[in-house]
């Protein structure tokens, strides 16, 4: 479609940013040389969803700062089908952003303050497989692993110490069931329903039915999207 | 509240301590001088299997030590569940779980099973002993696997945690056996159990883990590191 001025085929770029200045100075970057050809824009998650899998670019620069979120948008784009790489550039240094874009599958994760300048060859790197992650971020994910697995471990400690009824109760009550109701479902007295729930708080360290939900939910023992 | 025992003059900072659990001599040598070449410190003890770290682990009067473990210990304990047996026992003490080209599947296991990071045997000299150090300031180290690895780590460690929670024990108990290729009889003579409830337990772990088959079942525990060649940790 586009004409190659040269040989080798440049680099396609697609760029994804909330701000009209970012992606204009990521098209500057694209056009100052011969070696990188900026093929599209989106600027929020419906639009590189859109865009990507279909112009099959071999690097997307995204913010993970936009609309639909950014690390949303890697993995929907990647379950469209889109198998280029991915280069994060964002202002985000939070460790939990940067591990979170790492399990999505990126291939570099740079802050745009210090990026900026030689955003055209970092560019270029990332296309040639390089993996561009700056050492400070990558001590933060590395520290958001920590965490991570202690909360891991933690999740699976707190599940084995649980009966299968308590399970289920717990389930219902993340749906919002009353004791009855859940007693009914169950085919169990109401009485026994509450003998589980005083069972699951002292277990989960919860006070209430909302912390035991919460607590239950953060430790990856229900997940309330799916509720 | 015992006068006695107060002390006028500060004590001199005491050498950090290191156990090294390895089952390759050369790599305990190799480590232990690395490390006495150190002024800030020491090797406690040398090991090449998981009840010699125990004993050195008992004789140790210090109230916090850095255990250096191989990946590849042999014996009754293989090493991830020498290093899930140290951080139950002994929760203060810094694990670092270390070797050769690991790859990210070995790295999740260990953490998940309790270490506090992983040092890669490749790494410089110097490199492999601001591992240690930063382990024994309570920091997550993670030194050698390429940066990009963390996420596979992190995506590891949520599909054990995810069967894990799935399982009860006795489930979980049941599918390692059977990781082994056994029939439900032999599953049931093994754990002593009748071979009825062998397959009452099976259809309970297919219909939570959503695959059909025994072969479907035993892949995604070893996926997720639940199983080793027939193991359970």
């Amino acid at each position: 479609m586009t004409e190659t001025p040269s040989s080798p085929a440049p680099v396609r770029v697609v760029v994804v940013d909330a701000h009209p200045i970012f992606r204009g100075v990521a098209r500057m970057a694209c056009e100052s040389g011969p070696r990188l050809e900026l093929v599209g824009e989106a600027e929020d998650a419906d639009q590189a969803v859109d865009l990507c899998p279909r112009l099959a670019p071999d690097v997307v620069v995204i913010d993970v700062d936009i609309a639909g979120g950014g690390i949303d948008a890697i993995r929907r784009m990647r379950r469209a089908g889109y198998r280029g790489r991915v280069l994060v550039l964002t202002e985000e240094t939070a460790g939990a952003m940067v591990l979170d874009s790492l399990r999505a599958g990126v291939d570099g994760y740079l802050e745009k303050a210090k990026a900026l300048r030689s955003l055209g060859s970092s560019i270029l790197r990332v296309a040639l497989g390089e993996r561009l992650i700056d050492p400070e971020l990558e001590r933060a994910a590395v520290m958001e692993l920590g965490r991570f697995v202690k909360t891991a471990r933690e999740g699976s400690r707190v599940a084995s110490s649980l009966t299968a009824r308590e399970l289920e109760v717990l389930r219902f009550m993340s749906e919002g069931l009353t004791m009855a109701t859940i007693a009914k479902r169950l085919g169990i007295s109401p009485r026994t329903v509450e003998t589980h729930a005083t069972n699951l708080y002292r277990k989960l360290l919860a006070g209430s039915r909302l912390q035991a939900v919460a607590r239950a939910a953060s430790l990856g023992l229900i997940d309330l999207r799916r509720a | 509240m015992n006068k006695r025992e107060i002390r006028s003059v500060p004590p001199t900072k005491r050498r950090l301590g290191v156990i090294v659990v390895d089952p390759l001599p050369v790599v305990r040598a190799g480590l232990a001088l690395l490390i006495s070449a150190c002024s800030d410190m020491e090797v406690l003890a040398e090991c090449g299997v998981a009840e010699e770290g125990f004993d050195a682990l008992r004789r140790v009067r210090r109230s916090r030590v850095v255990l250096l473990v191989g990946l590849g210990l042999a014996g009754e304990r293989d090493s991830f569940s020498f290093i899930r047996a140290v951080r139950e026992r002994y929760p203060v003490h810094a694990i670092l779980g270390c070797g050769a080209n690991a790859d990210p599947a070995h790295v999740s296991r260990a953490l998940f099973m309790g270490a506090d990071g992983f040092v890669d045997k490749n790494v410089a000299p110097e490199e492999f002993l601001e591992a240690i150090r930063g382990a024994a300031n309570h920091e997550v180290v993670l030194t050698g696997p390429a940066p990009i690895a963390v996420g596979a780590i992190a995506n590891a460690i949520e599909r054990r945690r995810d069967v894990e929670i799935r399982l009860t024990e006795r489930e979980r108990e049941v599918l390692s056996v059977a990781a082994e290729g056994l029939t439900a009889r032999e599953i049931g003579n093994r754990l002593g159990v009748r071979e009825r409830t062998v397959t009452t337990h099976l259809a309970r772990i297919y219909g939570k883990l959503g695959v059909g088959s025994r072969l479907a079942a035993i892949r995604l525990a070893a996926q997720s590191g639940l199983v080793t060649a027939g193991r359970l940790e």
